[in-house]
């Protein structure tokens, strides 16, 4: 995706990323921006996805209040939003496309409470689609 | 026959939102009170459901992006948490309701009070969405729902002064003893059940689920233009019939064994069996939906996996939200709170947030960017506009209507 040039808060930012393998791994929640070393200019460096890139960007009582609900719930020795790569991605068009799978991504760096504590234990939980 | 089959993802969204609990006694009642004078609005609110559905599922047909990824999109972080805030709350409302529905229901099959059948009917609902197919669980309800056609058929037998019927649903007049504000309160509950935006988070995620391409619009529209019209059908053909049987004599309804009242009349012992049977699947189908909702809209708004195309585990907190948001809606009706009331509430609060909703399934269904050449079309367009300039009125008028009446008593 190097050197396009796109409305970031138009085409990218709240857009659906999809892995890989077509699986929903979140949205596009902020953008981090870098600065060109030589002309100056920002670019995006990487997406950040997941609730405390969300809450931070939202603000306010509720923003904040999710951000850091979401920071307490998951003690990592990396704190801050989960950030993915703008190397990563493939194609941005009415998804956000990357080529890594979503077990790979910053966002899946904690263990998923809902998954590995109730969904999993429930009996058919793994059953094969049809 | 196949196609008919097909069509079944437009019969449960329809008869889901048309004909659940809420609206089979606010049909009843507007019937047995203001008689025909309220059918234009069914007839309205049907064209628009008819014109944003369709929006919808060709978008998630063509783009694979369902309505509330829209709306995250194109309305941005804050103003989507307020959607989906309200969009939530009024489809768990529903949910809660319609939970206590099919008990209500199984209370007029087996005079055991509702309240037992709660629990078992809530684990029901969470069984059918953890368990049995998409495809399946749509034919089974919606095709049983079919059984409110003993509506139409009922209206028949009775044989009534169809030319009157029709004038005055062509002439409506505020009966004496009714006020203004309550006809339009009446109206906008009828509006709102007819659009409430649950049918639209279910009808698009659905078309994904069923994994429609842009090789099925035909049967995406067939599953708008035969669905919805048919679930209109349906509450207009019980509106009829409370207004030539309870309305001369002056009963009134406030509860569901009231809005079976006139098919009872009519039909007998066996008409109530398959009347029954109807409002089973018609409730038990709209819990369905607003279960399957409660869980898209946080999914999407959120990015997360959802959707039963994929194993539970692969989409765990899509489940756990409508796992909790079954056992919550539990325990809302457990609490003897009266589910039609809920109901009514949730209806007219849905008008309220109408706009937020169906603005930007239009802005997208004009982006050839997503749509390509299925863009919308200038009639379409024209008459998606009119519509949310009623819906834009009808978001305002809605909640000092409902103080100024008393929420219509």
């Amino acid at each position: 995706m190097a050197g396009q040039k796109m409305d970031a808060g138009l085409d990218i930012l709240d857009v659906q990323i999809v892995d890989k393998d077509g699986r929903m791994s979140g949205v596009v929640d902020d953008l981090d921006f870098s600065w060109d070393e030589e002309t100056g200019a920002p670019y995006v460096s990487s997406i950040l996805s997941g609730p405390e890139a969300l809450g931070t960007r939202l603000g306010g009582r509720i923003g904040l209040w999710m951000a850091s609900v979401h920071a307490r719930l998951h003690d990592r020795e990396d704190p801050g939003p989960a950030k993915i790569s703008i190397g990563v991605v493939k194609k941005i068009s009415n998804h956000v496309e990357i080529t890594v799978s979503r077990e790979d991504l910053d966002i899946s760096r904690s263990p998923d409470w809902a998954r590995d504590t109730i969904i999993s234990k429930i009996p058919g939980a793994d059953r094969a689609v049809e | 026959m196949k196609k008919l089959i097909e069509i079944t993802l437009g019969i449960l969204t329809a008869i889901g939102g048309f004909v659940d609990i809420g609206d089979l006694v606010a049909n009843a009642e507007s019937g047995a009170r203001f008689k025909m004078a309220l059918a234009w609005v069914v007839v309205v609110g049907v064209i628009g459901i008819c014109l944003f559905a369709e929006m919808a599922g060709r978008v998630a047909a063509v783009s694979q992006r369902p309505v509330f990824s829209l709306v995250r999109e194109r309305l941005g972080a804050k103003v989507a948490l307020a959607n989906l805030g309200a969009s939530f709350f009024i489809n768990f409302l529903t949910l809660a309701a319609e939970i206590a529905g099919v008990a209500l229901a199984l209370e007029l099959a087996s005079s055991v009070n509702y309240l037992l059948w709660i629990p078992l009917v809530a684990f029901a609902v969470w069984l059918v969405i953890w368990r049995v197919r998409f495809s399946t669980m749509e034919k089974v309800f919606g095709l049983l729902g079919l059984c409110l056609l003993v509506f139409a058929v009922a209206l028949w037998r009775f044989g009534p002064d169809w030319g009157a019927l029709l004038s005055n649903a062509a002439h409506p007049t505020v009966p004496s003893g009714e006020g203004h504000p309550t006809y339009f309160y009446f109206a906008i509950a009828l509006f709102g059940a007819a659009m409430t935006p649950y049918e639209v988070f279910f009808f698009s995620s659905g078309a994904i689920e069923e994994k429609w391409t842009k090789k099925d619009l035909v049967v995406e529209r067939m599953n708008v233009y035969i669905g919805f019209p048919l679930g209109g059908l349906l509450s207009l053909a019980l509106m009829a019939l409370c207004s030539v049987i309870l309305a001369p004599r002056g009963i009134t309804v406030s509860t569901l064994s009231q809005a079976t009242l006139p098919t009872v009349v009519v039909m007998g012992k066996l008409g109530l069996a398959v009347l029954l049977v109807g409002i089973f699947a018609a409730t038990f189908g709209a819990a369905l939906e607003t279960g399957f909702s409660a869980g898209y809209t946080v999914a999407q708004y959120l990015g997360w996996q959802w959707g039963k195309f994929v194993r539970p585990k692969e989409a765990p907190r899509f489940h756990l939200v409508v796992l909790v948001s079954i056992i919550m809606g539990a325990f809302l009706v457990l609490t003897t709170i009266d589910p039609i009331k809920v109901t009514e509430y949730s209806i007219v609060l849905a008008a309220a947030a109408l706009p937020l909703t169906y603005f930007p399934i239009l802005v997208v269904a004009n982006d050839p960017s997503y749509m390509g050449e299925h863009v919308n079309g200038r009639v379409t367009n024209a008459l998606a506009s009119i519509y949310l300039g009623i819906l834009l009125i009808v978001s305002v008028a809605t909640i000092p209507l409902m103080i100024l009446t008393k929420a219509g008593s």
